[in-house]
């Protein structure tokens, strides 16, 4: 059963379908239902950004998951798609810009908009998840060499720091959504810490819970 | 990509769509199966208790330059921090059993005649009720015109005789955590609280609206009895008020002690003056779909004749 289950959830298929179905459910239906409210626009605005949020969030819980779970067949086929949910982070986040700058509606207030820390920080993490969208290749990685390429997308932190910031003061009691995403993400960061510290103390456990091997190669 | 400039603030001809075209097309989605967008605006809500007053569009409030937004927009995208975050929630969650009839209102503090009254009793004390077009300007930068129901704060005001000492009039919103869910977190400083300087209340503009379009309010927008201050931003409109009271001192406000640098205790309307996170220079219109224009905005939203000399003196960058 769960040996099914896995093997739907780790199919491209599926997490393409989940991934451009989001956005087909979210976004395009009801935009074309009548189902944005009195300002559409401002409606797809705050979706897409929730969207964006929430996929990056869901890639970077993924390491910790599989630390966590390292024999979980739903974790590991969950896994095989951190590439392409992370692109899709990166995608929304796009559409989440462009309703932005059709949002502002001319170039005076468009550059204005871009003095506000609150919209440069959100540039700035577009920016990085961009970098690592298009870096996101097999060639790329071989390119850069499997170091400098995990290095590089460290930088995934510091876009969801600066992006769970954006997000907090996006409006008014913005916070309250922000911060159970925050919780979540560095609940999971401490048990992957405290759980790796333990398998380092006690080799045993690490070969109960797993290949070290294959968490040392992700 | 759709970036253009508008000389004035007047409203395209097509910026809004007609309230008929509108309902039109909700019908045509109906027939076409298309339920929930449709369903959602033809939700039938409780009466509020201000049902029953007939009254008349007041002719030096009659605002004709501007087209009224249309009422399912003015009664579905609604900021009330009570029934939700997001805007389409409140016309959702505040109709699920919460009662706004019968209701009564408190006007005490440093008065002369303070009382208590059923809303419709107080309606009566004041002399009915009369229609007003007044632009609405939501601090978030977006803008409608709505037609109100209701009496001059004035009159409120005069008929409590406040006592020299008063120099603040304090609004306070519902509080009751049993049927509203938000008010069991303090995320916010329930019960909502707003205040005015005596001479703002005593101004022509500030009102207290009972109804919209003619009819009594729906709960989404502050059914049975709400403030409604035409030059400030929205977020002074205190929504669903169950006391007011004359004080001395400069009360304590619910986004004011949220956010003290971005919602200040005034709150004009002011284009020079940008939110830290927005340039408040223009605003969209509510009503245009997905290529709603943005207008520029003005010094207190349009009402500096009015009102200004109520600020001369004061540095309006500093108290914003
Ligand atoms: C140049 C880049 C960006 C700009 C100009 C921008 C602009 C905005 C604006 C104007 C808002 C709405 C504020 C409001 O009216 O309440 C917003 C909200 C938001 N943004 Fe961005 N943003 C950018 C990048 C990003 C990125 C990369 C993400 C996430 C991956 C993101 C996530 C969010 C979220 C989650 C919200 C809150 C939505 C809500 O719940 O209402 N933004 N952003």
């Amino acid at each position: 059963m769960m040996k099914t289950i896995a093997a739907i959830i780790g199919h491209k298929a599926f997490a393409l379908s989940v991934i451009i179905g989001i956005g087909v459910w979210l976004l395009i239906v009801p935009a074309f239902t009548g189902g944005l409210g009195a300002d559409p626009l401002d409606r797809l605005l705050h979706v897409s950004g929730e969207i964006a949020i929430w996929t990056l969030a869901a890639v970077l819980s993924l390491t910790p998951l599989r630390v966590l779970f390292p024999k979980s067949r739903i974790v590991n086929a969950l896994n095989r798609h951190r590439r392409y949910i992370g692109v899709s982070s990166c995608i929304y986040a796009l559409v989440h810009f462009s309703c932005h700058l059709l949002y502002q509606g001319d170039w005076d207030d468009l550059l204005a908009s871009f003095s506000k820390p609150f919209i440069w920080l959100g540039a700035s993490g577009l920016l990085i998840l961009v970098v690592l969208a298009i870096t996101s290749n097999n060639w790329t990685v071989r390119k850069l060499g499997g170091r400098n390429w995990k290095l590089l997308h460290r930088l995934a932190y510091l876009a969801a720091a600066i992006l769970i910031y954006h997000q907090s003061i996006a409006g008014k009691g913005h916070w309250y959504i922000a911060r159970w995403l925050l919780f979540a993400l560095l609940s999971l960061e401490l048990a992957r810490l405290v759980k790796t510290q333990i398998t380092k103390k006690n080799p045993r456990t690490a070969v109960t819970t797993g290949s070290r091997q294959e968490i040392k190669s992700t | 990509m759709y970036i253009h400039k508008k000389p004035s603030w007047y409203l395209p001809d097509s910026g809004v769509t007609p309230q008929a075209a509108y309902l039109g097309r909700r019908k045509f989605l109906r027939t076409l199966g298309m339920g929930a967008a449709a369903t959602a605006f033809t939700r039938v809500p409780g009466i509020s208790a201000t049902a029953g007053f007939p009254d008349t569009l007041n002719p030096s409030f009659k605002l004709s330059a501007v087209k009224l937004t249309p009422y399912d927009l003015i009664t579905t995208y609604n900021n009330f921090y009570e029934w939700g975050l997001s805007k389409d929630e409140p016309s959702k969650l505040s109709n699920q059993g919460w009662k706004t009839d019968p209701w009564t209102i408190e006007i005490g503090g440093l008065c002369a005649n303070p009382a208590k009254f059923a809303v419709n009793d107080l309606i009566k004390a004041v002399g009915g009720i009369e229609q007003r077009n007044y632009r609405h300007r939501c601090v978030e930068a977006w803008s409608m015109v709505v037609p109100w129901d209701g009496f001059p704060l004035a009159k409120l005001v005069t008929l409590s005789s406040p006592k020299p000492e008063a120099k603040y009039v304090q609004f306070t919103s519902f509080l009751d955590p049993k049927i509203c869910p938000a008010q069991r977190s303090n995320d916010f400083a329930w019960p909502f609280t707003e205040g005015l300087m005596l001479d703002e209340a005593m101004n022509e503009l500030a009102f207290l609206a009972t109804g919209i379009y003619g009819k009594p309010l729906l709960n989404q927008n502050g059914a049975p009895i709400r403030l409604v201050v035409p030059w400030k931003y929205g977020f002074k409109g205190a929504k669903s008020i169950v006391r007011i009271d004359f004080v001395a001192t400069q009360p304590k406000t619910l986004w004011n002690q949220y956010a003290p640098d971005e919602y200040g205790f005034l709150a004009n309307v002011n284009p020079e003056v940008d939110h830290p996170r927005w340039s408040q220079r223009s605003e969209r219109v509510i009503g245009g779909g997905f290529f709603s224009s943005r207008q520029p905005t003005l010094k207190f939203n349009g009402y500096e004749k009015e009102v200004a000399a109520l600020y001369a003196g004061i540095d309006l960058r500093k108290n914003f």
